[in-house]
């Protein structure tokens, strides 16, 4: 009898036994010390994601980080590839034309 | 956090690095998501290129015809310029011409497969384009349009796009997206020699697309867009006819409308450590021609030093016929419903391989000027064999061509 009722105050102390009402396990709005945090902005928070400020995108504004390095070089590349194959572009990078050949 | 901390301890070579990187971030074409103001230098950019397809097989073509196909020479020229502080302008202008033979319709060989007839080395055309486009920058945004005209003997065209950028989380992410139609005309030379030639006939093409791009941290970005164009009018081809068993023809004939949806993400890295930067890209493409499309390209911009940059790229292409394609009609077609023979809407996969190089200098002949010479070569495989899918029967007139470039940029 002694055993059952300090393995039933054993299974109260580390919870398991514990009851709780619906929604009682949500913590108190005062509890926050700060509004809730979106995941998207939990996301934008990880270390990988660092905010980038003006002063260190040396790297990003090179000219071959750009996503057209070449504007000539990509309509040209672009108007060949619309005339050669069925992929209908979905901007003006084809240029105009007919492409009929 | 420890980018951040070793940040915070270099703050003042930081912060004296500031100034040239803003005005870098700032500088001409770099359009990661730093375009909150206008082009400061005034850049001039001209470039040649010869494109040429190689001959028809011979087992895909008919015996004793002529192989050769098409060639085109293409002149380049660009200025982009800064207006005032909110205000550039950049002009395109693209004369090409063209010549040589094109796959005219495919027929059967004695065992029945699909042999490839052309045209005959007849067509001489030249296309004149021009495209015109103004960009309005806010404070955290950037507003263009642009308007373009292309005009080759036979056919003319018109453009119109609006485009616009917005940039938030401290500039880290950019929100773009684009809308533009165009409207085409197109006038058959020769109409009277082939009774499935049109005499004049319309399309038009609508466009919208919308992006996201975010910065990844100092060195790496990536952006996704989602595009939907939409083709309606004379979506055929003139040139081209379908050959029914028995010898008789009739007219390319396609569906009146196209709608279209691809998706494209594309990713930036510089590695310090090579002196590198890898573009990677991917897109996924189909329409309601039951066409549907993958491409992938990757490129390496390799630097030596300061002046001389070398890069490789691989283009993968795989694409699904469309629902109308077919090597030639049986004797029983009556001619009704949609049909076409052209090569371009059939099963098949293409292998692109460039190779770039350009050399950089600097002259302060009346001003100091930044010179780039760029040379490159192409080389671009098509075959049934490469596709994902295997094609019922390989088109005949599958093209693999050679393009070389050489051109040069200045920027004052």
């Amino acid at each position: 009898m002694r055993r059952i009722a300090l393995c039933a105050l054993a299974l109260v102390l580390s919870g398991c036994g514990t009851f709780s009402w619906p929604g009682s396990e949500l913590p108190d709005y005062a509890e926050y010390t700060e509004e809730p945090k979106s995941y998207l902005e939990i996301c934008l928070e990880h270390d990988y994601l660092l905010r980038v400020k003006p002063w260190e995108r040396a790297v990003l504004s090179r000219t071959d980080m750009a996503w057209v390095p070449d504007p000539l070089e990509g309509a040209r590349r672009g108007h060949t590839f619309f005339s050669k194959e069925a992929t209908m572009p979905g901007g003006s990078a084809g240029g105009g034309g007919c492409g009929c050949n | 956090m420890q980018l951040g901390r070793r940040l915070r301890r270099g703050k003042e070579s930081a912060a004296l690095r500031a100034l040239q990187a803003s005005a870098l971030a700032l500088s001409g074409m770099a359009q990661v998501a730093s375009a909150d103001s206008p082009i400061d230098r005034v850049y001039t950019s001209y470039s040649f290129s010869y494109y040429d397809e190689d001959e028809i097989e011979d087992s895909k073509g008919l015996p004793n015809a002529d192989r050769e196909r098409y060639s085109v020479s293409t002149h380049q020229a660009m200025i982009a310029a800064p207006l005032t502080d909110r205000l550039d302008f950049s002009l395109e202008v693209t004369h090409e011409t063209m010549s040589g033979a094109s796959p005219w319709y495919t027929a059967p060989d004695a065992a029945g497969a699909p042999i490839q007839v052309l045209s005959g080395p007849t067509i001489e055309d030249e296309r004149n384009d021009f495209l015109l486009t103004t960009n309005y920058y806010y404070d955290n945004a950037r507003m263009g349009v642009t308007t373009g005209y292309s005009s080759e003997n036979d056919y003319d065209a018109i453009n119109l796009s609006f485009d616009g950028e917005t940039h938030f989380n401290e500039k880290n992410t950019t929100l773009s997206g684009g809308i533009g139609m165009s409207y085409d005309q197109i006038e058959p030379t020769d109409p009277e020699l082939d009774a499935t030639r049109p005499e004049s006939e319309k399309k038009q093409t609508y466009f919208l697309n919308v992006g996201l791009a975010q910065i990844l941290n100092r060195r790496s970005v990536v952006q996704s867009s989602v595009s939907y164009a939409f083709g309606t009018g004379y979506l055929s081809d003139p040139y081209k006819k379908v050959f029914r068993f028995g010898g008789t023809f009739f007219p390319d004939e396609r569906p009146g409308d196209r709608h279209a949806i691809s998706w494209l993400t594309r990713y930036r890295r510089h590695i310090e450590e090579f002196e590198a930067t890898l573009h990677l890209s991917y897109q996924y493409y189909i329409d309601t021609w039951e066409v549907s499309s993958h491409t992938i390209e990757v490129a390496w911009y390799q630097s030596y030093g300061d002046n001389l940059q070398i890069t490789p790229n691989v283009r993968y292409y795989t694409q699904n016929e469309a629902d109308m394609y077919v090597g030639y009609l049986p004797i029983t077609a009556n001619g009704s419903g949609e049909f076409s023979s052209d090569y371009r809407l059939s099963t098949y996969g293409a292998l692109g391989l460039g190779l770039k190089g350009e050399y950089t200098f600097r002259t302060g002949w009346f001003t100091d000027i930044e010179w780039t010479a760029k040379l490159s070569y192409e080389r671009y495989l098509s075959s049934g064999d490469l596709a994902f899918s295997t094609p019922s029967v390989e088109a005949p007139g599958l093209v693999s061509f050679d393009v070389f470039s050489v051109g040069f940029n200045a920027k004052f």
